[in-house]
């Protein structure tokens, strides 16, 4: 949407497009904030994947945000855009765009729900850290402890877009091969976020989201093998382990949905 | 009453096939238009597949982890014969001469 902001939490508008996804029957819940995966996309991630309108035929309205560098979101040249710290920021200030207002004893609308995948998982972690008078619940899909971005080879996938030399490390390979996937990707704004990515990497200790969390993880996600040491940091986590399920697949699942919308309605 | 064949629909950027991952309807289901069939996975992504038509099912192809190719028979409906006299009758095992798209546009390439 891009559109202009009078009171911006950072200086300039990162022109996110952002979008508000209505239930016909509204439960006079909260919103639910969705927060994509590294490569996706709200269309890939949410739209397609059923999860919009699972959430809104359960009464719930949607709020769905492209991250930097991905779906229908601006792409800028500088690392500082794609910065974890700067992308929170930027999720607060559309928070509050959206008239979302701190949690309320006994007010079901006040707050926002989120639920994340993946990197916006990550997000979604430090986000409820640093917010918790706005965040009421979180769902965090295919979880780790530790950082795939961080551990990304740069060098690598540089050197096979320049080159077409194949790289060696089996998970940025794949990371790569799912970035290539997507013609409307642009490579080169996702490495600059792998950068900014390696300049902050998640450090799941240093700060602990406190408010009630569902970690949810397909049983074969070598990405969120580390879901339940990520469990055990935080004072309210379960975490919810999905039969056979991958990190790719995992997303689609009817039991991922239908845990997540029963924890975000307690 | 027809029987409606439906086969598993382009899903864009040249994919070919998918996986099966989950029915999320079974034989003798009624469903409806637009409700979420099955979740198949491709080599790019998992998506969930709305249905084209309103119908009890009759039958479904493919178990979990099977591959199917696009074009090839996905779900058979059972509707009554004034709707299929509207849309035609596609005979129940034989894939169609012609790939058409029958969701809304999954894939805008």
């Amino acid at each position: 949407m891009g559109r202009h902001r009078d009171h911006l939490v950072e200086g300039s508008d990162p022109q996110l497009s952002v979008a508000l996804h209505p239930p016909a029957s509204d439960a006079g819940l909260r919103p639910v904030l969705l927060l994509h995966g590294f490569a996706s996309s709200t269309k890939l991630n949410w739209v397609d994947t059923g999860w919009i309108r699972y959430l809104n035929e359960a009464g719930r309205t949607v709020l769905t945000v492209d991250l930097p560098g991905h779906g229908d979101s601006a792409a800028p040249e500088a690392r500082d855009s794609y910065s974890p710290s700067r992308i929170r920021a930027d999720l607060l200030q559309v928070l509050q765009d959206h008239h979302v207002v701190p949690l309320r004893e006994g007010v079901p609308a006040s707050g926002v729900d989120i639920i994340g995948y993946s990197l916006g998982s990550r997000l979604a972690w430090e986000f409820g850290a640093t917010q918790p008078e706005l965040i009421h619940r979180m769902v965090l899909g295919g979880p780790g402890s530790g950082d795939p971005l961080a551990a990304f080879d740069l060098a690598a996938a540089q050197e096979l877009l320049a080159e077409g030399t194949p790289i060696q490390d089996p998970r940025t390979a794949e990371l790569m091969r799912m970035a290539r996937l997507v013609p409307t990707n642009d490579v080169f704004a996702l490495l600059t976020m792998v950068e900014a990515v390696k300049d902050e990497p998640f450090t799941p200790a240093e700060a602990v989201p406190r408010m009630p969390l569902l970690l949810v993880a397909g049983e074969n996600d070598d990405l969120a093998a580390t879901a339940q040491e990520l469990a055990d940091l935080a004072p309210q986590a379960e975490l919810l382990t999905l039969p056979a399920r991958t990190h790719a697949n995992a997303v689609t699942s009817r039991a991922f949905k239908s845990a997540a919308v029963a924890f975000l309605a307690a | 009453m027809a029987e409606l064949s439906f086969p598993l629909p382009d899903l864009g950027e040249g994919l070919i096939e998918a996986t099966i991952l989950e029915w999320l309807v079974a034989e003798g289901d009624q469903v409806e238009r637009n409700q979420p069939l099955v979740e198949v996975e491709t080599t790019k992504s998992a998506v969930e597949l709305p249905s084209p038509q309103a119908g009890t099912v009759v039958k479904v192809h493919g178990d979990a982890g099977s591959m199917i190719a696009v074009g090839d028979p996905l779900i058979v409906f059972e509707v009554p014969d004034d709707t299929a006299g509207i849309v035609g009758t596609v005979p129940a095992e034989k894939p169609p001469a012609r790939r058409v798209r029958l969701s809304a546009v999954l894939d805008d390439d």
